[in-house]
């Protein structure tokens, strides 16, 4: 069992996270990734210029081992890769990459779906979009509340 | 007592402050004094999604506060 978390300021190159886990995978016979990447528009249809997201000095990165140790145990899977973009992005690039590696498909694709379900209203950011109006705070919706409460 | 800011709350009261409150004060009672001296941060700082921190641990609006604590008031989180 490994399990990788990262903050990554710089560029976050998804093909190469996934090599890493892929690389790890040995005897597995399943890798389940996702890329999130950023929206060039808000939910309301402006155009954005560019995401931020803020951090916190260590609760952030402890955030995502929390969860990532969480998936761990509650799903039969080898390994887990996390890395999630901190700073300025601009629209089609990459924010967050998490992956799952295990024996069988189910395991992986659950996995991966919890691991986002908890980024996503847990994962210590600050978000915001900047547009040409200024900028605006992104949270959680409520069907994001409600995607992850359903893991119970 | 140093109180800490984060997102929107840093963007509304800026990044910290140094607030007189004496020990013995409830994270409860900070807020209402950062929401009274500062009532544009109302919202957030009364969210309940929002979190305070006391030495990166999250504490209750019941937990009891030291003149020396730095205390972290984090306004609702969003990754992904």
């Amino acid at each position: 069992m490994s399990i990788v978390t990262r903050l990554e300021h710089d560029a976050l190159l998804p093909d190469q996270e996934l090599a890493a886990l892929v690389g790890r995978a040995t005897g597995d016979g399943a890798v389940v990734s996702f890329t999130g990447i950023a929206r060039p528009q808000s939910k309301d249809g402006d155009s954005v210029r560019q995401l931020v997201l803020e951090h916190h000095p260590s609760l952030t990165l402890q955030s995502l081992q929390d969860i990532a140790l969480d998936a761990a145990a509650r799903f039969d899977v080898s390994h887990l890769h996390v890395v999630h973009r901190s700073g300025s992005i601009a629209p089609g690039e990459p924010v967050v990459f998490a992956g799952a590696a295990s024996l069988h498909r189910r395991a992986a694709f659950e996995a991966a779906d919890y691991l986002m379900d908890r980024l996503k209203t847990e994962a210590v950011f600050w978000k915001r979009e900047v547009g040409e109006e200024g900028s605006e705070w992104i949270e959680p919706t409520d069907a994001d509340y409600a995607d992850r409460d359903r893991w119970g | 007592m140093k109180v800490l800011f984060y997102g929107r709350l840093a963007e509304a009261i800026g990044l910290e402050l140094e607030v007189d409150a004496p020990s013995g004060s409830s994270v409860a009672e900070l807020r209402e004094r950062l929401i009274a001296e500062h009532p544009e941060a109302e919202r957030p700082l009364r969210s309940k999604r929002a979190l305070a921190c006391v030495g990166d641990t999250l504490v209750r609006d019941s937990h009891v506060l030291r003149a020396c604590d730095t205390v972290e008031f984090l306004p609702p989180v969003s990754g992904g």
